[in-house]
């Protein structure tokens, strides 16, 4: 349900969530990332930063020097401002990364998992059965077409979680239990219908089918679009995944190592809720969420 | 200029409040996990009380100094020795070129701080020295100290015969226990739960985990029931009766995974799919900082007047007023 006014919860002392809705959402992290935006870009006295996610916004502040009333009118003030979602333009950059497939490394991670903790079946064959595609090929394809909203990103430094922002092509799948130990550096899986990268190698509950060489955590920021911070990924931002094989990987890998690998984004664009919406709509219509649209579209670009 | 003879367990570089304004990329603020004795372990220096300095865990580390400095050791008692000497805690101690600091075991607490007059020097990352261990950020390049570590030292803003003998009074001294009483504010997702539940939680005398570190501290006790919410749903929440839509954590929060509850400190994640039904205090995090493995916590619901009341105590006791000499 998207909430007609949001909620404000006490979280601690120092912090205050606000819940747009309990439900998963592209319009509700819209609500979240405009709020966040105005934030960010007129500060309300004693914010110090906020943490959109899905449903929510997070605020930080400053106890000596608002208090959660006072936050709270404030940020009901700028929830007013924002007017409904449609009106919302988010400055959203197009972030290219290569995705190797039903690649080795990925396939040796879930191979030590069957060996050492549970014998399950193995990836991507599992994602592709539980969404009812024909086989791997239909899968790489469904997962690579649509672009991929960045929602949120933590949990660990520069985590991203994504949706696919085309209702044509959407895949669901249940998480590992219990999680893995290892996750290679890279590694892009999914957990629910959302999509994740790993910017290093740590345990992780997702299913995982593919890897890309680019690093999304430069902890030594020698590349240029990490200037600002050791991550890639801003909530807001979208993803493309173009697929690549092996061969291809690991050239890439190489240009990365010796420095000399280029980011392919797109700096400049801007995300208007109003004109995804009417894609979206149409995009609803349309037949199958996954395997025979993957067939008949080609890739679509929004906004 | 700290030489280290022998690292200790994990001793890192800290400073308040540490790395601030990332969390919405995943970077944890990092800082001491007991705010309160790092802060008053720098005051009792002569610093600011903000300013990077050591968190010694559990096994302290062997320290040379390699210049005349003032020293401060606070937080637990790991019973610091200079030269095999006692040296008396929260109080700023003269040491020459070439002592050597070391430390023995705590009978109450874990964690203990070290401050040398003008602070600890390394290079910044994100505006802080911090150290995140298990994600390599800041520090001592990413990491802990090692053996043959060698830490520059800023130069002290008072001169060092102010620094010595500045000494915490008694009374803003924290006290160290085996069990503990924690203030939390009720929320973001108390109505997650019944009101047994809420009941159960608050009275329920919770023994801290082995499995406990920097990241979060994990607290074993009874079972919950969960309520009406949390067993009525949308699909998109996940199965267990403890998950919710993924959302951004507070450091602080009581995060129910599944029936362990698990307390998210400095190095936590910033956002997650389980709820959190209570938070504990900024001003009273310090005191799971200092809990070991064992240790008994108990939780105590407080208002916002209350909460309000206990963070100018502690702002009250970080500062000039508590140094006597």
């Amino acid at each position: 349900m998207i909430f007609e006014e949001p909620r404000y919860l006490y979280s601690g002392d120092r912090y205050l969530l606000l819940e747009f809705g309990d439900e998963m959402n592209l319009e509700l992290n819209f609500k979240a990332l405009g709020l966040a935006e105005t934030v960010a870009d007129d500060p309300i006295p004693g914010v110090i930063e906020t943490v959109p996610s899905f449903a929510t916004l997070l605020v930080h502040y400053e106890p000596d020097q608002t208090d959660f009333h006072t936050l709270k009118d404030a940020l009901h003030e700028r929830v007013a401002s924002l007017g409904s979602t449609a009106d919302i333009t988010l400055p959203s950059r197009i972030v290219e990364l290569p995705c190797c497939y039903d690649d080795p490394w990925t396939k040796a991670a879930v191979d030590d998992y069957r060996k050492k903790i549970k014998m399950i079946e193995p990836n991507p064959e599992a994602t592709a059965r539980l969404n009812g595609l024909r086989d791997v090929r239909e899968l790489i394809k469904v997962h690579s077409t649509p672009q991929y909203w960045v929602a949120a990103v933590g949990f660990w430094p520069g985590l991203p979680f994504m949706m696919s922002l085309d209702p044509r092509y959407v895949l669901t799948v249940p998480k590992y239990n219990p999680p893995r130990t290892w996750t290679p550096q890279g590694t892009v899986g999914m957990g629910g219908s959302c999509t994740a990268i790993y910017p290093v190698n740590t345990p992780g509950g997702y299913q995982i089918f593919g890897r890309t060489p680019v690093p999304i955590w430069d902890g030594a920021q020698k590349f240029a679009p990490f200037s600002k911070s050791p991550v890639l990924l801003k909530p807001g931002d979208r993803v493309k995944f173009v697929p690549i094989d092996a061969r291809e990987f690991i050239e890439i890998e190489n240009e990365v190592a010796a420095g000399t690998y280029t980011y392919n984004i797109v700096d400049y664009d801007l995300f208007a809720v109003a004109r995804y919406t009417q894609f979206f709509e149409q995009g609803k219509k349309d037949v199958g969420y996954s395997a025979a649209a993957a067939e008949e579209q080609s890739a679509t670009t929004v906004a | 200029m700290l030489e280290f003879i022998k690292p200790g367990l994990e001793t890192s570089v800290q400073d308040f409040p540490g790395r601030i304004g990332f969390w919405s990329l995943g970077i944890p603020p990092s800082g001491p996990m007991d705010a309160l004795s790092f802060q008053l372990t720098n005051v009792a220096a002569g610093n600011a009380p903000g300013d990077p300095g050591l968190e010694v865990q559990f096994i302290g580390p062997e320290i040379r100094f390699q210049a005349d400095t003032v020293v401060a050791v606070g937080g637990a008692d790991m019973k610091p020795k200079v030269n095999g000497q006692l040296i008396p805690g929260w109080e700023g101690v003269p040491v020459s070129t070439g002592d050597v600091l070391t430390f023995g075991f705590a009978a109450q607490g874990c964690r203990s701080y070290v401050a040398v007059a003008g602070g600890v020097d390394i290079p910044r990352v994100m505006g802080s020295c911090s150290t995140f261990v298990k994600a390599n950020i800041g520090g001592i390049g990413g990491g802990a100290a090692k053996a043959g570590t060698v830490l520059k030292t800023s130069p002290s803003v008072r001169p060092l015969a102010e620094c010595s003998g500045r000494r915490i009074v008694d009374a803003a001294r924290p006290a160290f226990g085996a069990s503990w009483e924690v203030e939390v504010l009720l929320g973001p997702h108390d109505d997650w739960l019944t009101d047994a539940d809420i009941n159960q939680f608050t009275s329920f005398e919770w023994k801290v985990s082995s499995l406990s570190d920097r990241t979060g501290y994990r607290i074993e006790g009874p079972d919950f029931e969960f309520g009406h919410k949390a067993h009525n749903k949308l699909p998109e929440n996940g199965s267990d009766p403890s998950n919710i839509i993924d959302f951004g954590y507070s450091v602080g929060s009581v995060n129910f995974c599944g029936q362990t509850p698990i307390i998210l400190m400095v190095d936590g994640p910033s956002l997650g799919g389980f709820v959190n039904p209570f938070t504990v205090l900024s001003t009273s995090l310090w005191k799971l900082g200092q809990a070991k493995p064992g240790d008994h916590v108990r939780f105590k619901v407080v208002t916002e007047e209350e909460a309000r009341a206990l963070r100018a105590d502690f702002k009250a006791a970080v500062s000039e007023q508590s140094v006597t000499r």
